[in-house]
Parts: structure tokens; sequence; C-alpha cells
């Protein structure tokens, strides 16, 4: 396998901005900790969401299409996070960031141009509503107003991919079109949300939960769980993660908590922690490799951080919904800090044996 | 001299990590050719124009050749996105893996 070393400057960006971002949230549930610099506790959202997710999901799209031009996306994301941290207070980072998101809009217009698929305009559509909401936060929205456009960045990235993949079981049309009528529910929630926060919270959440559903009930992950090694552990992850998207969903739809608070942090987390960073945990034997170029063979040692993230989450919204168990939320967020903490520690553990072996006489 | 058969055999040793079906039967495979000179060139694509596994399975693709294939001089990995890939193309023991 080749090195691809070139790429790794961008992981690494993304690697510090959930770093700093996690170091936000934990000041944020109310662990005493350094605040590098004053008025910064804001970043924490944007860090996780632009610098860490939208440097994975551009540069994962940049390696996809293979086009110089396509990784100005990591490029961007990475410069902005770096500014949003350490440059001079305004707007650069927000405009870096916005300007990534849309280099991957037009990363998939080159390739919807080229194959008009269904999933590919999943995927379009989720780059847009990212660029949509970084535009809010730029023109000076507060980041509860932006989040539901950014949880419907994540979510439809994913379903894309999701639906791409499924093709392999030709799902008929009557099925797909109840994944395509969710998926019109999350876009239409983030869009009265603007006008109606409330009730387009609670519409994104019936559309979160119908994604969820549509995931649980039909994802190949049901078949390939039977599967040994490494296919189980992708399938667990990403059933896993299924569930908590649903959960985000039905406190979504049911609370409608459109304003910062526990249940807004519920949702938020149950979507942002429990979903996607299952879905990160899965497909980090696949992506790590396709990225670096560097061999990440399984071992049952990754089910520890996947354990470890899911009891976190389910501290933290145990902390959140259950007014007498409301410290839990911070000790949920600490515990969340040291799954992903664990996740990256393991992970470069199973990356440099496995490299060190390849590299070892008589290989 | 290399065989166009041992190089699809080898090819079948290449799975997708995700759906663990292999390359041959999942239809990834348009063309082999090798030339006398033990030059081997594989024409395939990926399930999605945006696939990042891209440099992934090519590499795959080249070692399971060279370490499994004797008298193999050069592996060429030609990945194409015309025409693209579909589930028409997967072979009947792929879909029985699947069910």
């Amino acid at each position: 396998m080749k090195l691809k070393l070139g790429r790794a400057p961008f992981l690494l960006a993304a690697m510090l901005s959930l770093a700093y971002g996690v170091w936000m949230g934990l000041l944020r549930v109310g662990w005493v900790l350094p605040l590098p610099w004053p008025d910064q506790l804001i970043l924490h959202g944007p860090l996780m969401v632009g610098g860490f997710l939208g440097t994975l999901i551009g540069l994962e799209r940049a390696v996809g299409i293979g086009r110089r031009w396509a990784y100005t996306a990591p490029l961007c994301t990475a410069a902005g996070s770096f500014a949003l941290v350490l440059g001079p207070p305004g707007r650069g980072g927000a405009w870096l960031v916005t300007a990534g998101s849309i280099v991957v809009v037009a990363v998939f217009v080159s390739i919807l141009i080229r194959h008009a698929t269904a999933f590919t305009g999943v995927m379009l559509i989720a780059a847009v509503m990212w660029t949509i909401g970084n535009g809010l936060w730029l023109a000076g929205a507060s980041i509860y107003r932006v989040v539901v456009w950014w949880i419907a960045f994540v979510v439809l990235t994913i379903a894309g991919e999701r639906l791409e993949l499924n093709r392999v079981l030709k799902p008929p049309a009557a099925t797909l079109s109840l994944l395509f009528s969710a998926v019109g529910l999350v876009v239409a929630g983030a869009c009265i949300a603007v006008p109606q926060p409330a009730l387009g919270l609670r519409i994104l959440g019936a559309g979160l939960g119908g994604i969820s559903g549509w995931l649980c009930a039909y994802d190949i992950a049901r078949k390939t769980v039977r599967l040994g090694g490494e296919r189980r552990f992708i399938a667990v992850c990403l059933l896993s993660g299924y569930v908590w998207l649903g959960v985000g969903g039905i406190i979504a739809l049911s609370i409608g908590a459109a304003t910062p608070g526990v249940s807004y942090d519920a949702v938020v987390h149950a979507v942002f922690l429990g979903f996607a960073f299952a879905m990160i945990l899965g497909h980090a034997p696949i992506v790590f490799p396709a990225v670096l170029g560097v061999p990440m063979p399984f071992t049952s040692s990754l089910y520890g951080p996947l354990v470890m993230l899911h009891a976190s989450v389910a501290v933290r919204l145990i902390g959140d919904l259950i007014e007498p168990l409301a410290r839990l939320r911070a000790w949920g967020g600490l515990l969340n800090a040291a799954a992903l903490l664990l996740f990256v520690l393991n992970t470069a553990r199973v990356m440099v044996f496995a490299r060190v072996r390849n590299d070892s006489p008589g290989r | 001299m290399a065989a166009e058969a041992d190089v699809r055999a080898a090819l079948h040793e290449v799975i997708d990590p995700e759906l663990g079906v292999n390359i041959v039967d999942l239809g990834l495979v348009y063309g082999i050719d090798v030339n006398p000179e033990g030059e081997v060139r594989v024409t395939m694509t990926m399930t999605s124009p945006a696939c990042p596994m891209r440099d992934y399975l090519e590499g795959l693709v080249e070692s399971s050749i060279i370490e499994r294939v004797p008298d193999v001089r050069s592996v060429v990995v030609d990945i194409v996105d015309e025409p693209p890939w579909s589930p028409d193309r997967m072979s009947e023991a792929a879909r029985r893996q699947l069910e």
C-alpha cells in the first residue's frame, strides 16, 4: 500500500479542530478548565462541524474524485478552523469554512453533471444545507439557529452514502420514496426553522426519525452484521448509530427545543455524537487506509471506543432529560471526550503497529 | 507466462471492505489484458464516482496480482467512470451472498 502522507496535514488539522472543539465542549458542560482566549466558548459547534466533520467530508470527497481543485475544500475548512482559534477577531474563519462548503457543493455538482443519480443528489442537498447554514452564521445568526442546517448537512451526507451502497440490494421504488420523504422533511424542517424555530425543529425531528427508521429497516448493515470481523464491526457501528439518530429525532419532534437548554443539548449530541461519531468509528478502518495509504487491520479493540461512546452519550442524555440526574450531563460530557480520545489513540496504535509489521524484514 | 484466468482468480481475493463481496462478483472489473511480456492491465470502476476507496482498491488490486500470479512484471490499474457501475453488473454469487 502506497503512503499518501500529503493528505496527512488535512487529517491532522481535523483532529486539532476536534481536540479544541472538545475542550470548549468540556467548558460548556461546566468543567473548570483554562480558556485560552476570551469569548471562544462559541467556537465549540463551528469547530466540531466545520473544522472536524467538514474537513473530513471535504477530504473524503477530494480523494474520491481525484481532482486537485477539490482539495481546496478541506484546505479552506482547515485554514478556517485555525483562523477561528488563533486569528484576530472577525469573520475570516467563518468565510474560509463557508468557502470550503461551497467547494464541496461544486464537487457534487461536477459529479451530478456526469452521473445524475439520486444518492449524489441527496449528498448535494446536504452540502447546500451546510453552505446555507454557514451563510446564516456569517450573517450573524446565533449558533442555535444555524445548527439545524448543520444537522441536515451531516445526516443527509450519511443518508446519501447509505443510499449509494444500498443499491446492491435494489430497493424497490416504494421503499426509496419513504427515504426521500424523510429527506424532504429534514430540508423542510431546516427551512421552516428560520421563521419558526420550534416548529421547524419538530419537522426536522420527524425527518431524522424517518431516516433512522428507514436505515434500521432496510440498510445492508442488517445483513453484513451476520458476517464476522471488520464487516460485523462496521455494521454494529452503523446500526447502533441509527438508534441515536432516532432518539435525537424523537426528542426534537416531541419537545421542539430550538433554543439552548438541556433538550437542545440532547438532540444535538444524540445526532452529532451518538450518530455521526458511530459512523466515523465504523468507517475508520476503511477511510483512514483509503486516505493515508496506511493499513488499519481489524482488531476487537476497535469495539472499546464504540462501547464507551454509546455509554457516554447515554449518560449525557440521561443528565439532560431527567432533572434529578442533571449532574450526569457534565460526567457524560467528560466521558464523551474520553471516548473520542480513546478512539484517536487506539486508531493511531493499530495503524502504527500495522505499518511497522508491513515494513519489517521478510515481508 | 501469466494468464488472464490467474489474474481474474487473484482479483477474486480483493474484497470490498464493507460488503464482503469480491470486486469481480461485484461487477467492478471491466477488462483484463495480459501481454506476453507479463504486463497486466486491469480496467475497473467504482460503485460511485466519488468513492474515496479509489486509491485503496487500486493498491489492493496491484498487490493481489503481484503476490498471486507468477511471471507478472508490472500491473496498471485503470479506474474509469464510464460506463457507470450498476447493480445489474453483480453476479448471481454476489446476489446470493447479500441475501
